[in-house]
């Protein structure tokens, strides 16, 4: 173990978590040095699985008063890595023993779970109890509840169903935002965050996991959508699929149950071989709800809408919407098949973004255009690689979601990891001259984002954060615009 | 990477690469899944345990970020190899319709090269386990001649000198404890009465090499399937149906790789007693009234996909009742002893891999558990013992032979 460790810490960490979830060892903490992302992990110099709120509590105090930078990491999922920290004397916080559900309230409509639960494992209890808890594409199978709220839900997702947060603050404080005893409402019957002065949910929700760690979480829920309807339209316009989310948008409300998404055909040929060649565009659109006249009323309207804009209807497509319709499950389910579908694709490069609707298709088509040109340089490196692209409506109607990916095929070699690195790195500067703002808060586009914030925002979060955190020791270099070391490594 | 080289390992790099480190080998959960990584879920539940941590350190290896060590082969021996991560990862190859990621490859390429090249870093069990391979011709260091006293006084024929249609495979697992033994005994007596024109190999049958395999020791297993080959293809049997799961997988799937075909068919014993059983040519006498839940295992089920068979058996059974847990088909839950983890540390992790799968089956309300391999029987009987109320385990074969006379 490094020296930078203080004599004494390794042992009283032990004594707060106990032997079997504590480990220095140098294998068992190399592994935490990759996740998901092309952009890695963190080099820990021990990693503590902690059991309860409590747990945590003792770790950050002894943290603090050991100096030591904690990081902390849910499912390994982040697509833009994760806070180095001090490699040599970083604490790592691996979130994941944290994954019971604490109480299903059928009447209130609320789950409520410590925070380290994978998503997955969140979703199918709620579901057997009848309810449906809204999170959108997120992929359900690998990301923490705790992650998602850090690092996704603040960026266009559900942060309005998020509606109590216990927390515990760098310096081992433990708050509980929104509502029950000890809360800020400090009511054992409310959940709500309108009540009983500032919302200091949203504090917390996006923050990238810089203002504490999240422990527990009470959730709103919605009744499970048992009738479904879905249909599918094929476009070659971009200004017809725009009209199409448009006039859909101003005649029925897409949150929770009713997006539409667009995908490119090539992406669509896994599934449907008779899709045709060329640059389509593939317009889902899903309706989910309670009341089969109500859902079919709704699929009236889609199609109307698909009809009189051009969208071309085929048995393939019909078929395809038919087979979604009859599985009875919601987008939530059919996630999962996504990661796998997504994985074989090859090494992603992931080039999310978020744009207005108004001005989209000029935005939307220079982000192409910049696309082709790294597609061109990555060929002329002799990389094999394919684009896809897909968008939707989220909650926010203002707005829409996209993804223009470039899967790398064939085994990654380093060279490639860089150019992927590089290449998510350039995109993110790029559009974000468009006007983008993605919705992850996590690694590196936390400091890409930072780089955008006013100077009297940047001076509001540096005052919420050293009061927070006087010694600076939680997820340390989140929200730091000066530095761009993701770019490089 | 350390001064020797990592050839096995070199040479599937392209699954670990392929892995692109999302953690769903180690965090899906569903209906039918309540957890992927047996490991993972019996121990501390840190990354290194699961197949990403794995992963990563296979990548960590070809690239030299880290050498092996002592610390290194206990990781990679502490996985039971049940694939489940690799079905749940389910990233498919669409040009060839093969994994992406064959977890289980790496893992027993890491086993190869530390036991050629690192072999004082390998857990002493397995050193035993090779080294009785080499002096008796099995993995458990029982004389020749305890393989042939399951057949005594069954007048079986002689699969070297006698010429017959179908060699009945017992292994060596099942010779080798005497709580199996008659399971051997009660698989040739039911296909006695199904009229089946069968034969025994006794103190001749070979390891199948399958646990060698899996430990990593691919050089004498390849040799025992040579030499095995050759001798099974001499033995003019068109059919070979083994008792162990593990057996049939080796010799159904990995055989394949060795060069020279294995001429005869090769099933389980519960392929073919279904078989027997729809073309009515096992009545059942007796009843026996149970509720039970089957246990697919991994070789048997998840790998080969043999799901069906073990349940028109157990449902053709009177007075069975087959009720379904959760982790069924291919989404079972390995029983612990998969992967040599049976005799690593005297089973104890094992055993408790094993409780977890049989806590399932009392959710299922279940009386007992069935299974089909001797490997999954024996540690989950070991498992059972620990259980706060005792839970019976029973191989399909007992029950098939209870209801059709038994030894009668």
């Amino acid at each position: 173990m490094s020296l930078k460790l203080a004599k004494g810490l390794l042992q009283k960490l032990r004594d707060i978590v106990g032997d079997k979830y504590i480990t220095s060892e140098p294998l068992a903490t190399f592994v935490y040095s990759q996740d998901a992302s092309v952009f890695g992990g963190t080099e820990a110099e021990l990693v503590i699985r902690p059991g309860s709120t409590d747990e945590v509590s003792r770790i950050l105090h002894l943290a603090n008063e050991h100096r030591n930078p904690v990081i902390v990491r849910g499912g390994g999922a982040s697509i833009y890595g994760q806070p180095k920290g001090s490699p040599g004397s970083n604490l790592l916080l691996d979130m994941t023993r944290m994954n019971r559900i604490l109480e299903i309230d059928h009447e209130s409509m609320t789950v409520s779970a410590q925070c380290g639960i994978i998503m997955g494992k969140l979703q199918h209890p709620c579901r057997q109890a009848g309810f449906y808890l809204f999170c959108p594409f997120a992929p359900l199978q690998i990301v923490s509840l705790g992650g998602w709220i850090s690092g996704a839900a603040g960026g266009g997702g559900i942060w309005r169903d998020i509606i109590s947060l216990t927390v515990v603050l760098p310096d081992g404080t433990i708050v509980k935002t929104g509502g029950g005893p000890g809360s800020n409402i400090n009511q054992h019957l409310f959940y709500n965050r309108n009540l009983g002065g500032p919302d200091f949910t949203g504090l917390f929700i996006g923050d990238g996991g810089s203002f504490g760690v999240k422990t527990e979480a009470t959730l709103r829920l919605t009744r499970f959508p048992e009738v479904m309807r879905a249909s599918i339209f094929q476009f070659h316009d971009l200004g017809k699929v725009l009209e199409m989310i448009k006039r859909h948008v101003e005649c029925v409300d897409p949150h929770p149950f009713y997006p539409i998404m667009v995908f490119g055909s090539g992406a669509m040929r896994n599934f449907m071989p008779d899709i045709g060649e060329g640059d389509s565009f593939v317009v889902m659109g899903m309706m989910q709800g309670h009341v089969t006249q109500e859902m079919d009323a709704k699929l009236d309207v889609l199609h109307a809408l698909g009809e009189a804009l051009g969208g071309q209807r085929n048995p393939a497509l019909d078929a395809m919407a038919a087979a979604m319709a009859a599985s009875s499950s919601s987008e939530s389910e059919t996630m999962m098949d996504w990661l796998s579908f997504f994985n074989a694709l090859g090494l992603a490069c992931w080039l999310p973004f978020t744009l207005p609707r108004r001005g989209f298709a000029e935005n939307y088509q220079k982000l192409i255009s910049w696309r082709q040109k790294r597609l061109e340089q990555a060929e002329q490196r002799g990389y094999r690689c394919g684009g896809t692209f897909e968008f939707f409506t989220p909650p926010d109607q203002s707005t829409i979601i996209g993804e223009i990916d470039i899967f790398f095929q064939g085994t990654p070699s380093p060279e490639m990891f860089a150019f992927v690195r590089s290449t998510m790195y350039a995109f993110q500067e790029y559009s974000h001259q468009l006007g983008s703002i993605d919705v992850y808060n996590q690694g590196m586009m936390s400091n890409l984002h930072a780089r955008l914030w006013s100077p009297g925002f940047r001076q509001l979060y540096q005052t919420i954060k050293s009061a927070l955190d006087p010694n600076g020791i939680l997820n340390p270099d989140l929200w730091v615009h000066e530095q761009s070391n993701f770019k490089e490594r | 990477m350390g001064k020797k080289e990592m050839k096995a390992l070199s040479a599937v790099s392209h699954f670990v690469y392929n892995c692109r480190k999302c953690g769903l080998c180690g965090s899906k959960c569903t209906a039918k899944l309540p957890y992927v990584c047996p490991i993972k879920e019996a121990t501390g539940g840190f990354e290194h345990s699961s197949a990403r941590g794995k992963i990563i350190l296979a990548q960590g290896l070809l690239e030299g970020k880290i050498t092996p060590s002592r610390e290194l082969a206990e990781i990679i021996f502490h996985c039971t190899l049940c694939g489940n991560c690799q079905t749940q990862c389910g990233s498919i190859d669409n040009a060839t319709g093969l994994p992406l990621v064959d977890t289980p490859r790496i893992i027993e390429a890491i086993r190869a090269d530390l036991l050629r090249e690192y072999p004082e870093f390998i857990d002493r069990a397995y050193q035993t386990m090779i080294t009785s391979t080499s002096q008796y011709d099995n993995p458990w260091g029982i004389s020749r001649a305890t393989k042939e006293r399951w057949p005594k006084g069954l007048s079986l024929k002689d699969a070297q000198n006698e010429s017959h249609e179908v060699l009945l495979f017992a292994g060596c697992t099942i010779p080798s404890n005497p709580s199996l033994e008659s399971r051997a005994r009660k698989a040739a007596l039911i296909l006695k009465k199904a009229g089946v024109d069968f034969a025994v190999l006794g103190r001749k049958e070979p390891c199948c090499g399958s646990v060698q395999k899996r430990v990593g020791a691919i050089d004498l297993a390849q040799e025992m399937m040579k030499n095995n080959i050759t001798l099974l293809n001499n033995l003019g049997s068109s059919t070979i149906i083994t008792l162990c799961a593990g057996c049939y997988h080796m010799l159904k799937h990995d055989y394949q790789t060795a060069g020279t075909p294995l001429k005869p068919k090769v099933y389980h014993f519960v392929e073919f007693l279904s078989q027997l059983i729809k073309k009515g040519k096992l009545p059942f006498k007796k009843k026996k009234t149970l509720t039970v839940t089957y246990h697919d295992p991994c070789h048997l089920g998840r790998t080969m996909r043999i799901f069906d068979p073990p349940r028109e058996i157990l449902k053709a059974l009177p007075g069975i009742t087959l009720v379904e847990r959760v982790a069924t088909r291919e989404n079972t839950i390995c029983c612990g002893a998969g992967g040599g983890m049976r005799i690593l540390e005297g089973g104890i992790l094992a055993e408790e891999i094993g409780k977890a799968a049989l806590e399932m089956v009392r959710d299922a309300g279940a009386e007992a558990l069935v299974t089909a391999c001797p490997f999954c029987e024996l540690n989950l009987e070991a498992a059972a013992k620990n259980l706060v109320s005792p839970l019976a385990v029973y191989d399909i074969t007992d029950l098939v032979s209870e209801c059709s006379g038994g030894e009668e």
